[in-house]
């Protein structure tokens, strides 16, 4: 399963917890406090087993473009906690038949917790959602998003949660996209995709073609940050808007 | 509403954001011909805090409280359904007590939304008594929360692993009380509403949405049983302990406002019936179960989803090993359900309109988050 | 038949107005005249904070540890310390808080390790100006003193 390392960095600066505006920021001022480092650390299996001295907060920057297999072959080192979500292969009809009509464009069956996913090749998603939903009774389209993984070549990973009433099965569809590259919308598949892609748009500044009102829906239409990225940090806003509709300075 | 252009007879309203009756600052952009119908837009996203970027900035216990503030309606069922989500990520599971509590919670929680939707929708359509009654009811509801918790509205009550609060002394008794006055009072609604000509007129055939409809809008709970697919997560996917209770999914078959109506009254009854059975089997033994103080779930994703009184309430966690969550995506459904409305309305009368904004039992805090 | 007659004397809108006069007899009347008649807050209620103070010597109970304003999710408690050069622990100096973006959520006072801060049961926080939801020390550990007004 190489196709899932999460980058250890994943805490942006910003959302380590500031103790309180006043505090002193230095690391050394107060090594008193004892749950600190805890909640603002890496994973620490990203020391890879040596001890690590000082105080590891800050100063690691993940490794920009690290490829999916480097990171494995490296990984080996580290003592425990793998970075890697720990799925197991999903094996059943419904994936036998999907493997027959698809091939290698689902690139992986996984299960994770009882959950069962697949990978799928970009232009795929589409069509498996249709045959899900049309030889499989996957008729209820339960949720699109997406996340955000900065350092990886394909950033963006998109989810379709399907569901089956007949079934009474969920499966999730996880898509990887390159940043920029335009998503095929599922809304002539599902109806219900309309809002739910509009909001990934919104959020992740993710395209879709052949949505027929591709616009924002919680964000006023003018706004120009996309804020669930991770770049954006939580205090990051669009100042310009801000000013020119509320007639203030600043948000915050 | 794609093609802009007016004819002389047709006339663009806007409806909200402050409108009594969109329950909350929803715009509809109405597109009307004399008193039909053509086309609404809704325009969303006043009551937009960003929910989903606070939780990458917060610890999972941290996060608790701002679920609370989504569907502030049904707190309870907020914080029940993070709170499974993560101890599923945790591969943890409440102690029996603690499941025990939690679905008594639960479903006084969900009487007291349904409560808050009969008195506001009975006002749209113009009965004002209904509210006065049903907010006098949920008072109860409420009490029992705030003696339990110690907050009314954003209870917080439920904690990743279990409950903070041991239950307080009385607990039982109050409930089984409020479970034994409560029911007498669905009857006095009834009495009420559901024989009343002017609610039976105005509710029946009014925004229909079929089955097929509901599901390819993705619409569910108490609008997806009025169209008669007995579907409910409790029973299809029973989470803390659901499948010990005996209980029925109430269905109907028009799928009209009037069978919404109809469902989430026996929807009542039946949380009641709920209530009473896991109040008189409360396991003894210890509300935490064995997790660790500071949460940080293995690195991996999970999506668990509740029956919440306005439906399918899901949240899709994405761990990465540290103490905060790498995504947390929240699945409402009141955005979803939103989404009918449209289809709903269209055709049908300005006035309709308003009912069936109010049919779909939306809180805006929860479609903006 | 039946159906004609009951809508003929209209049955149902006197059903209804039955339950509407039922329930102004006076012992049905729930209302609660709120300044006059206080609520009975219930005891675990979480209201406006307060730093307990040692009854017996004054002192306050706070060991200055942090752990609130770690806990806290809005970041809104500010413990200022000092180090006290002869027994060598912390002394509290300032403890603020904001009530003006607290949720009341409670998480300060479970981080408590010495169940120094409390949220109380006085639930009228309001105020005048942002300046007045913010809590210095002095007002957690004496609560809050209501503005009074002479007419
Ligand atoms: S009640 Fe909650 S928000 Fe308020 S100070 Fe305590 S932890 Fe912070
Ligand atoms: S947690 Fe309690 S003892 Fe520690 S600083 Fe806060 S109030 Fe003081």
């Amino acid at each position: 399963m190489p196709d899932d390392p999460k980058p250890e960095g994943a805490n942006t600066p910003e959302s380590a917890p500031q103790p309180e505006p006043a505090a002193p920021q230095s690391p050394s001022a107060e090594p008193a406090a004892p749950v600190a480092p805890a909640t603002a650390a890496a994973p620490p299996a990203a020391s890879a087993g040596g001890a690590p001295p000082a105080p590891a907060v800050p100063p690691k920057p993940p490794a920009a473009a690290k490829p999916a297999g480097a990171a494995a072959a490296a990984r080996p080192a580290a003592p425990k906690a793998p970075a890697v979500m720990a799925a197991t292969p999903w094996e059943s009809e419904l994936t036998a038949d999907l493997a027959a009509e698809f091939g290698d464009r689902i690139s992986a069956f996984q299960s994770y917790l009882g959950q069962n996913f697949l990978v799928c090749q970009p232009g795929a998603a589409i069509p498996i959602l249709e045959s899900l939903r049309d030889n499989h009774g996957f008729e209820y389209l339960v949720d699109v998003t997406a996340v955000h993984y900065p350092d990886k070549p394909e950033p963006f990973e998109l989810i379709h949660i399907v569901y089956s009433f007949e079934r009474n099965e969920r499966i999730r569809l996880k898509t990887r996209l390159k940043d920029g590259e335009k998503a095929a919308s599922a809304v002539p598949v599902y109806i219900t995709a309309d809002w739910l892609e509009r909001e990934v748009y919104d959020m992740f500044g993710i395209e879709f073609e052949g949505h027929p009102n591709m616009k924002r829906i919680l964000l006023p239409d003018e706004w120009e940050t996309f804020p669930l990225r991770k770049e954006n940090s939580i205090l990051k806003m669009d100042q310009r808007w801000v000013q020119e509709n509320l007639g203030i300075e600043s948000g915050q | 509403m794609p093609g802009t252009f007016l004819d002389s007879t047709e006339l663009v309203l806007n409806m909200g954001p402050q409108h009594p009756s969109t329950h909350g600052v929803l715009r509809v952009i109405v597109k009307l011909d004399g008193e039909r119908v053509l086309g609404t837009e809704c325009v969303i996203g006043y009551l937009h805090r960003g929910v989903e970027k606070i939780a990458e900035n917060r610890t999972y216990t941290m996060f608790g409280p701002y679920v609370d503030r989504m569907d502030y309606v049904a707190a309870v069922s907020n914080g029940l359904g993070y709170c499974l989500a993560v101890e599923k990520l945790l591969n943890a599971e409440a102690t029996p007590r603690a499941q025990a509590v939690r679905v008594i919670l639960t479903e006084l929680n969900r009487i007291g939304s349904h409560l808050l939707w009969l008195g506001t929708h009975a006002l749209d359509i113009g009965a004002i008594t209904p509210l006065f009654y049903c907010m006098r009811e949920r008072e109860y509801t409420l009490n029992i929360f705030e003696k339990y918790c110690g907050a009314r509205l954003t209870t917080h009550a439920f904690r990743i692993g279990g409950l903070q609060y041991e239950t307080y002394d009385g607990f039982e008794k109050e409930v089984l009380e409020f479970c034994d006055l409560f029911e007498p009072k669905v009857d006095e609604y009834e009495e009420l509403l559901t024989g009343n000509r002017i609610w039976v007129e105005r509710l029946t055939s009014v925004g229909i949405l079929n089955a097929d409809d509901c599901k390819a809008y993705g619409v569910t709970g108490p609008m997806l049983r009025a169209a008669g697919v007995q579907w409910d997560i409790r029973k299809a996917m029973p989470y803390s302990g659901y499948d010990k209770y005996d209980f029925m999914v109430p269905t109907r078959v028009n799928g009209d406002t009037y069978d919404r109506y109809m469902v989430r009254m026996a929807e009542m009854r039946q949380s009641v019936r709920i209530v009473r059975q896991a109040v008189a089997d409360i396991p003894a033994g210890p509300i935490m179960a064995k997790v660790p103080k500071i949460i940080k779930p293995p690195v991996g994703e999970a999506y668990v989803s509740i029956e919440a009184p306005k439906g399918e309430l899901g949240y899709y966690i994405v761990s990465d090993g540290s103490t905060q969550p790498y995504r947390c995506r929240v699945r409402p459904p009141s955005f979803v359900n939103l989404q009918a409305l449209d289809k709903m309305a269209r055709g049908s009368l300005v006035a309709d309109l308003v009912a069936v904004i109010g049919t779909t039992d939306i809180v805006l805090g929860e479609v903006d988050r | 038949m039946k159906n004609l007659l009951k809508k003929i004397f209209l049955i149902d809108l006197l059903q209804g107005l039955r339950v509407t006069f039922r329930t102004q007899h006076p012992k049905n009347i729930v209302t609660e005249q709120y300044p006059q008649q206080r609520p009975m807050v219930a005891e675990r209620y979480r209201g406006a904070p307060r730093l307990n103070i040692n009854p017996e010597n004054g002192q306050t109970l706070c060991i200055a540890c942090d752990l609130c304003s770690l806990a806290c999710p809005e970041n809104l408690i500010v413990v200022g310390w000092e180090r006290n050069p002869e027994t060598k622990r912390k002394d509290l100096v300032t403890f603020t808080y904001d009530t003006s973006r607290c949720m009341f959520c409670g998480l300060c006072e479970d981080a408590c390790p010495v169940d120094a801060l409390e949220l109380t049961q006085d639930f009228e926080l309001a105020s005048y100006s942002r300046e007045g939801a913010i809590f210095d020390r002095q007002t957690l550990e004496e609560g809050i003193r209501p503005t009074k007004y002479r007419f």
